[in-house]
């Protein structure tokens, strides 16, 4: 029986690409092969380029509000498909179907803050600048943009951009991961649905020659990724170099400091989701657990027992506390920092290697895993895992903490656990990453405020949604006036 | 089995729901149960309701930051298998009537207390308990 093959969607049609490289797609529960899609090439990008060059003058000359109703009807579209939405995304993804949901809630919550354009977009005036002289900022769109996305979220990420360029004027390219690129499909399907005029939206599928043709085109103005450092810093370069708009969100090793004050009980279930939701394939997942002074025993103990009552299994199971990770290449990357952690001598005290699920013995499974006495220059606490494997470094004191967070590299999220305000004010104070919880364990903005880190966590100046994102995607032409 | 999590708790809802608007369909439908059939039908439609909102509940307030598990709740107390209303006396249905809704109202005033972090679900919850406690005492007035 053939694959159902992922088709790109250019100038309000399906299209299927000239290429002739394919990847498959997996179900990482049951690792079944679930779908094809094929790389694509640049000239699928010169085309959608095209499409959203050619449609860009008669959208940003329609009305913001206008611009916003195709929103408004898109968001009832989500809600009407949403289940089916989440069903696809944790069918190929893995995900817990309620981590499916809330990442499609999220989505939604993106169009819904965008359809606010005409206040956010507003400009400014003042008059009298010098005698007789006015002047005032608009704010106009600048025409094609694009978001290359991660395949960690395959549904919400491309959403922190899309709506916002699309309701300021701009005409908008997604490439979705190769890995995962059935949601988007999906959510494209709804868009088609909805009836954007032609080339207002478009997706083209691919890997690096697809990312590569939207680098370099010069009809593009600008490009938002979200991915691994090491791609973040590539694209954040190439885009420099072709003059282009950029904001690069990059990877993380997030610590989650514990206090001796903290409320342990209360605060079990948010750590626990912090370090093993998604199956640590979050950029705001704890990765590093830090219990301060005399609560490391405790705190390890409540911790590993609470993991190990979470069912691990299919996503789509609702009792289903973690899910599989995404593909088996990923396993075996994750199995390979348990064995380095081993090697470099941290003491393994839940083992999530040889992990196996009755139902689904092939599925990309690894057990929840904590190491303890874990050191700082220790590989596991210095690199990104995005796995279900916790490093737990005892500290003596909060500067010891806020010294492990700053010296990561990487700024995206840290996260305290404290009944004391004085000490959350100064932890929040002085830690570099961009992105803090209060007892909370994965510090995520929603869309009215700005999603980005710091550090070796992004590169570019303005982070995902919230207000900034207005100022990305449109530029402000100053007119200063006399009349005579 | 356990309801541990936001959706758990959400999907028992729905399918309470529609067993309980299936039940109350059938039996309005009943020959034998003419004398309640308004009532019956009212009820079926109630139920119908009662699905948009948690349906509704559960696509408004399923984020993140809120996937966060539940202790010490299992469905088991609030199931109730039913037998086909179709072919019940007048007498069956009621006693039936009044069990469904019974644990409904009981399963709702619960999860509403377990998930009372989240206060628009708590509210969605509290709101469809009502709604079985009115059902519960019309058909404890018969």
């Amino acid at each position: 029986m053939s694959l159902p093959l992922m088709k790109n969607y250019i100038n309000g049609e399906w299209v299927e690409s000239n290429s002739t490289s394919f990847g498959d797609i997996w179900n990482p529960a049951t690792a079944e092969k679930i779908a094809q899609v094929a790389y694509g090439t640049k000239e699928d990008v010169d085309q959608a380029v095209k499409a959203a060059k050619d449609a860009y003058w008669d959208w940003r000359t329609t009305p913001p509000l206008t611009r916003a109703r195709y929103l408004f009807r898109l968001k009832d579209a989500f809600e009407e498909n949403f289940e089916e939405i989440a069903a696809v995304l944790t069918t190929e993804q893995g995900k817990c179907i309620d981590e499916a949901r809330g990442e499609v809630r999220r989505m939604i919550e993106n169009v819904e803050h965008a359809t606010g354009v005409t206040t956010l977009m507003c400009g400014y005036t003042l008059e009298d600048i010098a005698t007789d002289i006015d002047c005032y900022g608009h704010r106009q769109p600048l025409g094609v943009f694009a978001a290359i996305v991660p395949y960690n979220f395959p549904g919400m990420v491309a959403w922190w951009f899309l709506p916002y360029a699309l309701v300021t004027g701009n005409t908008f390219i997604v490439k979705p991961s190769e890995q995962v690129p059935m949601t988007q499909t999906k959510i494209f399907e709804v868009i088609d649905e909805v009836g954007f005029p032609e080339g207002v939206v478009n997706m083209v599928h691919g890997s690096r020659d697809v990312v590569n043709g939207l680098l370099d085109h010069p009809d593009i103005e600008g490009i938002s990724f979200v991915g691994a450092t090491p791609t973040a810093k590539y694209i954040y370069q190439r885009c420099g170099e072709t003059g282009k708009r950029v904001q690069a969100l990059g990877g993380a090793k997030n610590i989650v400091a514990v206090m001796p004050d903290a409320d342990l009980d209360a605060g079990m279930p948010s750590l626990i989701t912090s370090f093993y939701g998604c199956s640590g394939q979050r950029c705001l997942s704890g990765s590093v657990l830090v219990p301060v002074g005399d609560v490391a025993d405790e705190l390890i103990e409540k911790f590993t027992a609470a993991a190990k009552i979470m069912k691990v299994g299919s996503g789509l199971d609702e009792a289903t506390g973690m899910g599989p990770v995404v593909s088996a290449a990923h396993k075996e990357r994750v199995l390979g920092y348990i064995e380095k952690g081993i090697e470099e001598g941290a003491d393994l005290v839940m083992d999530g290697r040889n992990f196996t699920v009755d139902e689904y013995p092939n599925g990309f499974f690894v057990g929840p895993t904590l190491f303890d006495n874990v050191k700082p220059d220790m590989t596991i606490c210095k690199e990104e895992i995005f796995g279900p494997v916790v490093s737990v470094v005892r500290a003596k004191d909060l500067d010891e903490v806020i010294e492990l967070i700053n010296t990561r590299g990487f700024g995206n999220a840290a996260c305290i656990y404290t009944n004391s305000g004085a000490v959350a004010r100064e932890f929040k104070y002085r830690v570099l990453p961009s992105m803090v919880g209060i007892n909370i364990g994965i510090a995520a903005p929603m869309s009215f405020f700005p999603f980005g880190g710091a550090g070796n966590s992004m590169f570019g100046d303005t982070k995902a949604h919230g207000q900034e994102i207005f100022n990305f995607y449109t530029d402000t032409k100053v007119v200063i006036q006399r009349w005579f | 089995m356990p309801l541990e999590n936001f959706g758990s708790i959400l999907n028992f809802a729905e399918n309470l729901e529609k067993q309980n608007q299936e039940f109350f369909a059938t039996a309005a439908d009943n020959p034998a149960c003419e004398q309640y059939r308004e009532m019956f039908t009212q009820f079926a439609n109630d139920s119908g309701k009662n699905v948009k909102t948690v349906l509704r509940t559960r696509r408004e307030n399923v984020t993140e930051m809120i996937l966060e598990p539940i202790r010490d709740f299992i469905r088991e107390p609030y199931c109730e298998e039913c037998a086909e209303a179709g072919s019940m006396s007048a007498e069956d249905a009621l006693a039936t009537a009044k069990r469904l809704v019974d644990k409904a109202e009981r399963y709702y005033t619960e999860a509403a207390a377990k998930i009372k972090a989240l206060p628009e679900v708590a509210r969605a919850l509290k709101t469809i308990s009502k709604k079985h406690k009115a059902h519960r005492e019309k058909l404890a007035s018969l």
